[in-house]
């Protein structure tokens, strides 16, 4: 047998750390590039639409809603339709969602129907947009009648398309707080109800709002749905209200990319820089919300 | 988790008949000149036979006296497989009670019955009878909330609630609207914590997160959190394995000023502690209760060959 001293310091130990050493940078290195890769792809995207865009920003352009001349056009109709869509569906999405996870986690028994209920979230979550927008035809326009192209009917077909990553995420979240927060709960006797709304939930929500951040994102950059339920219509003055007809900033930009007249061009651009500003504002206030709500133990 | 609301399993049809009626069935004599006279050999037959033989209970132990808690043949299942195999014992009121035996032994198992915590485990079955001063704990009416109001538990490894020192002592109290206002509040969480020779540490920073306390501090704080309810009873799940030998002294120290006031059930897997902190032990091997008597008795004279290898290393 070797001494420890001389196998540590042969000739064989010394390539062995070599190459540990080598391997780990080559990983660094391409940790490193798939970040660059997708980050200049972002920067590629904003330098670009900020060149193209910037000369379309002027007073109008944020005060006024759609024309069909493109001097007159502007965007403020088209944000504050995803605005009040995005209302409808966080009022609905939000509760309905995390109400299911609860449940879901919390109360459920595990047997063959919740086992069906659970595939049928997940494959919920999977379905393409335009087929929601088809159900949110059918059953919000066809059945229900409620009024076409308006705001409520977009929040409503974007919600059923955000809940399920609202229910995913939070079931993830419900999952990861300690049982023994839940022992300590029921052993000086709380209720079940008290240990999910008193200790469970209060642990669980920064891991829900960051899925609900997610799902909202989804739903504000969301066009196909929205154009099967009659949002790209042509809307020439903001909407007043939830069931006046309206439109929302991706279809605008869809529709104005449309357009033959050059003008619009530089439009489209302006309203993509809107868009991603709006995005990044809700993402901000709803990190900001989690950290708020984010507690140590 | 599970479904609190299935119900338990009992074997028994009709509820078990209070103790105290069953003492004086099986004695006409006055029961406490029983304990005092003669070694009874009865005390024996006071508990059914058990799947794998008798367990050896010893004959001489509080006859008579009306015990807090009454397990009369306990069996649970999770899912096929029998973890307590007709487990009977009575704890008292103003004793503490240790839980010896292997890892593995269905101690921790068994003391979770006494709550009614196997509730929250999936594919758990328990069959038997658990009296809490007479009252039948299995019962499905029995409202499990006030059960564990009434038997507090402290668990293995700390766990305080990620709040303040405050909130953790005064939820309790707060869930089971045992304070009228705020004064009143305030006096139970001293009193708690006090009694949990916690205050003294704790006083000035009262906000602080629990969580941002000791190891053993925090243990201090979950029992301070289980009798700030005012428990009849109070479960101890192995309370120092996870600390240190002086945070370990101070538990050991707080049972000892706890006793009397609460009865006691406590878990461990140390010989020396259960020695230490208790009056009377109870010996479980393989989900069998083999032999349960003094704590004296036990760990100089016991009277079977398992606990005698048991206590003098041999295994475990």
């Amino acid at each position: 047998m070797n001494k420890p001293a001389s196998r540590w310091a042969s000739e064989a130990m010394r390539k062995r750390i070599a190459s540990r050493y080598a391997s780990e940078k080559r990983f660094r290195a391409l940790g490193l590039a798939a970040i660059l890769i997708s980050l200049g792809f972002l920067a590629f995207l904003l330098v670009s639409m900020t060149v193209r865009g910037i000369g379309g920003f002027s007073a109008t352009f944020l005060t006024a809603s759609d024309a069909t001349d493109p001097e007159l056009v502007g965007v403020w109709g088209a944000l504050k339709g995803s605005f009040l869509t995005i209302i409808v569906t966080m009022a609905l999405a939000f509760p309905v969602g995390v109400l299911a996870a609860v449940y879901l986690e919390e109360f459920a028994s595990r047997n063959r129907f919740n086992d069906f209920i659970e595939v049928s979230i997940n494959n919920l979550a999977a379905v393409p947009s335009i087929i929601f927008g088809l159900l949110g035809l059918s059953v919000f326009l066809n059945v229900l009648h409620l009024p076409r192209s308006a705001a409520l009917v977009g929040g409503l077909t974007l919600a059923l398309m955000t809940m399920p990553v609202i229910v995913i995420a939070g079931r993830n979240a419900i999952k990861a707080v300690p049982p023994s927060i839940r022992d300590a709960a029921l052993g000086v006797g709380a209720s079940r109800m008290q240990v999910v709304f008193h200790h469970v939930l209060p642990l669980a929500l920064p891991g829900v709002l960051t899925g609900t951040i997610i799902g909202m994102a989804r739903a504000l950059g969301e066009t196909a749905p929205l154009l099967m339920i009659g949002m790209r219509a042509f809307i020439a003055s903001p909407p007043q209200g939830f069931t006046d007809p309206a439109t929302v900033l991706p279809v605008q930009i869809f529709l104005w990319s449309d357009e033959v007249d050059r003008a619009f061009v530089e439009k489209t651009s302006a309203a993509i820089i809107v868009l991603l500003l709006f995005m990044l504002l809700m993402n901000g206030l709803a990190i900001y919300l989690r950290n708020r709500f984010e507690q140590r133990w | 988790m599970t479904n609190e609301k299935q119900p338990i399993t009992t074997n028994s049809v009709v509820p078990f008949p209070s103790t105290a009626i069953a003492a004086e069935a099986n004695a006409p004599e006055s029961p406490t000149d029983k304990a005092d006279n003669l070694p009874e050999p009865e005390g024996r037959d006071r508990f059914p036979a058990t799947a794998g033989g008798q367990p050896n209970i010893h004959p001489d132990l509080d006859t008579g006296a009306t015990p807090k808690m009454r397990a009369d043949h306990v069996e649970v299942f999770y899912g096929e497989k029998q973890a307590l195999k007709g487990v009977s014992i009575e704890i008292h009121e103003d004793k503490v009670t240790a839980f010896i035996g292997p890892s593995g032994c269905g101690k921790s198992t068994f003391l979770r019955c006494l709550n009614r915590m196997n509730d929250t485990i999936v594919g758990a079955r328990v069959t038997g009878t658990i009296t809490l001063d007479g009252q039948d704990i299995t019962a499905p009416q029995m409202d499990v909330v006030q059960l564990r109001a009434r038997v507090g538990m402290v668990f293995q490894k700390p766990n305080p609630f990620p709040k303040s020192i405050y909130e953790n002592v005064a939820y309790g109290p707060r869930i089971h609207g045992l304070a009228s206002g705020k004064e009143e509040l305030d006096a139970i969480v001293e009193k708690s914590l006090r009694r949990a020779g916690l205050w003294d540490e704790v006083k000035d920073r009262l906000t602080e997160s629990g969580t941002a306390l000791s190891g053993g501090q925090q243990q201090r704080l979950c029992i301070a959190r289980a009798i700030a309810v005012d428990p009849e009873v109070i479960l101890m799940d192995e309370p120092c394995s996870a600390l240190d030998p002086i945070a370990t002294a101070k538990i050991e120290e707080l049972i000892h000023e706890l006793r009397g006031r609460y009865a006691i059930a406590i878990v461990t897997h140390n010989m020396q502690q259960a020695a230490r902190v208790s009056q009377r032990t109870a010996f479980f091997h393989l989900g069998e209760l083999i032999e349960y008597g003094k704590t004296k008795e036990i760990f100089t004279n016991p009277r079977e060959q398992r606990t005698q290898d048991y206590i003098t290393g041999r295994y475990g």
